[in-house]
């Protein structure tokens, strides 16, 4: 892989991409040249055939032998050109996806979130196409063109030069054309992936959102937002295009004024017999020859911008810092938890303040709280999806970045708050991977309670969920999600709020189940209802992002007014969680 | 009905295939005036450049082989005034044309998207994210291709060739009918090949949808790679969808790179027809030098289009491919529109009622079976269950998510489907279990949908949520209504489900449905729902679904709902026996 400039404000040329296919290109060139070339020559064997016949020494035999020959060769160097061309391209494009995926990969959750997944699906769909474009059509059609503008200038140099000369004028008037044209080109491209990333962003909300939708019947507002995008999309389309109207018709004009120029001159040359005939026939065909190429570097031009647009967004994505730190540490956990003074800020905003927690190895603590008091962020911190702004956070008295990625997340569980299923077999979500034994997976699954369901379903296990998990309820989701986290055999079990989706009794079997077939874990769970955790070794009280109690239930009852009060809250029906 | 896009059958297909073109064409018939200037400009610049050579031929014969200097310059001068409108035309097809591609993908996009809006949740549930922004981008921007850039040079092309074809026919009838015999050879050969490029190229599309859905699946759901360390497993996935891609992308290009060689091939060979035949004819003096050299000329402009259309043909191949995929959903419909009531119902005094309902999902399993039910207004009802068992399904039926396999739901004695959408969806509030919010703020999302106070401002929306007694619940976000939101996860769950609890409060329904609406927030917040649900107007009726029993002892009526049936319970003591006795999975 090629090493990238890491400074942006200097970005590598979209050629740069090219670097590590060289072989390809040198032979995709090598061909479209040895195509282009032999095609150059047809034009003189015409001349020379014409030019025989007027001296009286014409040979049918030679002509068509020379010029089937050369044909063939062309068709036959031409077919290889494209086929390597579609070869290269779309190898191109692969590699490109696979490193952007593969820096993808390594991103935190925050910088996901940050970089938008809707523009990084641009990137990985629309931008590498139009690299891929680049590549296809940009490299040869430029190699071969200039090839061609180059190889028919020395031509029409050796047959004429005065009037060779005045046809090549139109070449940098056409340069400078394009220049102007495309450095505004250039902008407007960039401008027009922002508003497709805008575009995707509506599309993919009203489509996560299309249940809402068709509840509150807001069809029209979609639309309406959807139309203010798409409008953008359209007049910026319009003036780009407008640009483009202007450009090709100047180049097809200038060189056309060329053509001109050889009737004019090459005309009173041929009359003032400085110039003979069939010279004067095959400086035609060369103009013929010389304008398609100029017209096709005008074309590709808007390709190169493109992809240049493109290569410069893709580039960001590359060259931002890599989140992974290096940490070796291979430990086994014992489950011992320290945070001092963690402190968590989303901007200006605390979330979490100066929080100190003790977690014995193998004990149960409860988190409770209010909506937004930070329960769910202080989990995201104890798996290290997000840092701490200040503080720190240690298991067995190292950080988290101190222990190597895949040994850490092997032994710490994570049930989220809502629940994320993937469009893959239930296995496969609940493995996760091919590295799961069968003992482990059967084991999370009893545990979980999933056993009946899985077994009446038409496939069992191998049944494929939608994505989104639509096909399932709300308690089956929560309940593979659990079985996800205890699948990897965890020594850390972190739960949010998951038992809010999953009826009474099963709730009570599962948590008997987990102390059962996991005694060594230890649990951290946020949770609403205390009654499911009194007899954990410590409950912590979070409001605001602050730790107002923490000790044991029976401690708690007596010291703190706002345990109490949410204690009650939920005592009205007290005495069913007692029968059961 | 089967919603899923990659499995339509042939019969969906076919309706579509004939639907698909009376689409398109509608799509642009408002284009007419544009379309004919366009065309007139891309044909006069089309003759333009086809009288080119001809007078530069006829210049060399009349005037440079007989050496009249003067005859030469005038030639040029029209040939410069030519050039001139040239400059005109061409500027015009471009311009012209071009904006009738943008405007076509515009209205595109907006029909397509206007659909989407139609169809049902079902649909939503069958097809991935990501392969229908596929589609909505991807296949139209396809489509767009073809119209501002190819549709233009394939109609130039056409013209010029045509002419040029004409003329080396008019020049020499026998010449010419062997300079465009290679041209038959090609006809025939696209012939042939196109089908086979049409189904790589749709092959290919395809699977760029799956990669694109692949990559929705995966962002959105990054944190469960990432606490999972299933990085390797995202880029295994990734990379198996990015291969595969690789694989049918290069079928369409070795099947779209077929017409370039074969046309050069063959428009070579012309030319060595007119050499060989010319000189010929030339020796048997029915032919001149000069006409030998324009009648090259002519050949080039009639084999150099030929060759352009073999590009131009591909990208129409690929624009058609994704044509269909976009017609695919444009031949969807929905099965929810209103229908005129069929028979007369018993009169009921219930303002909902479920009649002999049954319902099954479209990949077969019934859900409910045999449903009877009746919601009286003002009423509370709260349906429990274990999970799984079809609370959500039957809280679906009641909003007209979907429509039951059998039986009928009655909505204040008629049957629902006789309602317009937005009768029913004023009558009915439904607070899902996963809830949605868009990026905005608390207030766009507290209001959105809401017709009665869209434009409303904040002193009567204050007024408004004071009358509906959600102002607590506003106090607990720290900007009030100016709070900013996210669709992502920027806010808490707990915080979502408030502010879709207020979102539908405000919009004072007939029926409030809450399907675990208040599951994570917390037992001292949720006392002030019930609260806020208390003083709802007396003849709101309300349909809680809850595992927490302290969300439901107030209901008036509790239905017991497992394996698909919904049994009256006595009591809360009779309902929570029957859950803990009850083991039954669904």
């Amino acid at each position: 892989m090629p090493k990238h400039t890491t400074n942006p404000a200097k970005p590598s040329s979209i050629f740069s991409i090219l670097k590590p296919y060289k072989g390809l290109v040198s032979l995709l060139i090598l061909f479209a040249l040895l195509g282009n070339g032999l095609n150059l020559l047809l034009p003189k064997i015409i001349a020379n055939g014409i030019d025989s016949y007027t001296h009286g020494h014409f040979n049918f035999k030679t002509i068509i032998t020379q010029f089937a020959g050369a044909t063939l060769l062309v068709f036959i160097f031409t077919y290889l050109q494209t086929i390597i061309q579609t070869y290269t391209s779309e190898r191109v494009a692969r590699d490109l996806r696979t490193r952007l995926a593969d820096k993808i990969s390594l991103h935190s959750y925050a910088d996901i979130e940050k970089a938008n997944p809707a523009k990084l699906l641009t990137n990985l769909t629309a931008d590498v196409d139009s690299i891929k474009m680049f590549v296809s059509q940009a490299v040869v059609s430029i190699a071969s063109s200039l090839f061609i503008i180059i190889g028919a200038s020395i031509l029409l140099l050796s047959i004429n030069w005065k009037l060779a000369l005045c046809v090549m004028a139109i070449i940098p008037v056409i340069g400078i054309t394009f220049f102007v044209v495309l450095k505004k080109v250039r902008a407007l491209f960039k401008k027009s992936r922002e508003i497709i990333d805008w575009l995707n962003k509506v599309i993919s909300e009203s489509i996560l959102g299309s249940a809402l939708i068709r509840v509150v019947n807001s069809q029209q507002l979609e639309y309406e937002k959807f139309l203010q995008a798409n409008v953008q999309a359209k007049t910026l389309g319009l003036s780009i295009l407008k640009l483009f109207a202007g450009l090709i018709p100047v180049i097809v004009f200038t060189a056309n004024m060329a053509g001109l120029t050889i009737l004019a001159l090459g005309g009173h040359f041929v009359i003032t017999g400085r110039m003979s005939l069939g010279d004067f026939a095959a400086f035609n065909s060369y103009l013929a020859m010389l304008i398609f190429p100029i017209l096709v570097i005008g074309f590709m031009s808007n390709v190169i911008a493109q992809a240049s647009a493109s290569y410069q967004r893709i580039g960001m994505v590359l060259d931002a810092p890599a989140a992974i730190n290096a940490g070796n540490i291979k430990a086994v956990l014992t489950g011992h938890i320290q945070l001092s003074g963690v402190t968590l800020l989303y901007g200006q905003k605390p979330v979490l303040k100066d929080i100190y927690l003790h977690i014995n190895a193998g004990s149960r603590m409860a988190v409770i709280g209010p909506t937004a008091a930070g329960k769910t962020q202080l989990l995201y911190l104890l798996t290290g999806l997000i840092k701490p702004t200040e503080g720190s956070i240690e298991f067995d008295g190292h950080r988290i970045d101190e222990y190597e990625q895949e040994n850490f997340y092997k032994q710490v569980g994570f049930v989220f708050q809502d629940s994320i299923i993937f469009n893959m077999s239930i296995r496969e979500n609940i493995a996760f991977s091919n590295t799961v034994t069968d003992a482990s997976l059967e084991k999370a699954i009893a545990t979980a309670e999933l056993r009946d369901f899985i077994n009446n379903l038409p496939e069992g296990l191998n049944t494929v969920v939608s994505e989104r998990g639509s096909s399932l309820s709300g308690g089956q989701k929560q309940r593979i999600m659990l079985a996800r986290a205890l699948a990897v055999e965890p020594k850390v079990l972190l739960l949010d709020d998951f038992t809010a989706r999953v009826d009474q009794q099963t709730e009570k079997k599962i948590l008997f189940n987990i102390q059962q077939n996991y005694p060594d874990l230890t649990l951290i769970s946020v949770t609403q209802k205390i009654a499911a955790v009194e007899q954990y070794d410590q409950i912590v009280l979070l409001t605001q992002g602050e730790i107002v109690a923490s000790g044991k239930h029976a401690d708690l009852m007596k010291t703190s007014a706002d345990y109490v009060q949410i204690f009650n809250s939920q005592q009205t029906t007290g005495n069913y969680e007692l029968q059961s | 009905m089967n919603y899923n896009l990659n499995q339509l059958s042939a019969q969906q297909q076919k309706s579509s295939a004939y639907k698909a073109v009376k689409k398109l064409l509608q799509l642009i018939a408002h284009e007419k005036r544009n379309l004919l200037l366009a065309f007139i400009a891309i044909i006069t610049n089309s003759l333009l450049q086809l009288l080119g050579p001809l007078l530069i031929g006829h210049a060399i014969d009349a005037y440079i082989t007989t050496k009249q200097y003067r005859g030469v310059l005038i030639t040029s001068g029209i040939l410069l005034g030519m050039y001139l409108l040239a400059l005109v035309t061409s500027y015009l097809q471009t311009k012209l044309m071009g904006s009738v591609g943008q405007r076509t993908l515009f209205t595109l996009r907006n029909t397509l998207f206007n659909k989407l809006q139609e169809l049902p949740v079902a649909f939503f549930n069958q097809n991935k994210a990501g392969d229908l922004i596929s589609r909505l981008n991807n296949d139209t921007d396809k489509i767009n291709q073809f119209f501002s850039q190819s549709l233009m040079q394939f109609i130039g092309s056409i013209v010029t060739m045509l002419g040029a074809g004409i003329f080396l026919l008019i020049i020499n009838v026998k010449l010419g009918a062997a300079t465009l015999i290679p041209a038959l050879l090609i006809l025939f050969f696209t012939m042939i090949v196109s089908p086979w490029v049409k189904r790589k190229n749709a092959v290919n599309l395809k699977s760029i949808g799956g990669l694109s859905a692949e990559i929705q699946e995966s962002l959105n759901n990054f944190r469960v790679i990432i606490a999972f360390n299933r990085r390797d497993y995202f880029r295994k996935r990734f990379h198996e969808a990015n291969q595969h891609n690789y694989t049918t992308a290069i079928g369409a290009g070795m099947a779209n790179n077929i017409f370039l060689p074969v046309y050069g091939l063959f428009s070579s060979m012309a030319q060595l027809v007119i050499l060989t035949l010319g000189i010929y004819l030339i020796a048997s003096h029915q032919f001149t030098i000069g006409l030998l050299v324009s009648y090259l000329a002519y050949a080039t402009n009639f084999y150099n289009p030929l060759r352009q259309l073999a590009s131009l043909w591909t990208s129409f191949q690929v624009a058609m491919a994704g044509w269909d995929r976009i017609s695919q959903i444009l031949s969807l419909e929905s099965n929810l529109n209103p229908v005129p009531e069929q028979k007369k119902m018993a009169a009921t005094s219930a303002l909902l009622s479920f009649r002999d309902v049954s319902f099954a999902y479209p990949d077969g399993k019934e859900i409910l079976h045999h449903i009877n039910l009746n919601l009286e207004a003002g009423k509370t009802y709260a349906l429990v269950g274990p999970t799984g068992g079809g609370k959500t399904t039957t809280a679906s039926l009641i909003a007209r998510l979907y429509d039951p396999t059998m039986g009928t739901v009655l909505l204040k004695g008629h049957d629902i489907r006789s309602y317009t959408a937005t009768e029913r969806t004023r009558k009915i509030g439904f607070i899902m279990q996963e809830p949605f919010l868009f990026t905005g703020t608390v207030k766009d999302n507290l209001l959105y949908g809401n017709e009665e106070y869209s434009g409303t401002d904040k002193v009567h929306l204050e007024q408004a949520i004071q009358e509906t007694h959600l102002q607590k619940l506003l106090a607990l976000f720290e900007h009030g209504l100016d709070t900013p939101v996210t669709s992502g996860e920027s806010i808490s769950l707990g915080q979502k489900q408030l502010i879709a609890f207020m979102r539908a409060v405000l919009r004072k329904p007939d029926i409030l449905i809450l399907d675990e609406a208040t599951a994570n927030i917390d037992t001292v917040t949720e006392q002030l729902l019930s609260e806020i649900l208390n003083q709802l107007p007396a003849t709101t009726t309300r349909v809680i679904i809850a595992h927490r029993l302290n969300t439901i002892e107030n209901a008036d009526e509790i239905y017991f709902v497992n394996s698909g049936n919904v049994i009256r319970a006595g009591s809360l003591d009779h309902a929570v026996s029957m859950l803990l006795q009850d083991n039954r999975t669904s």
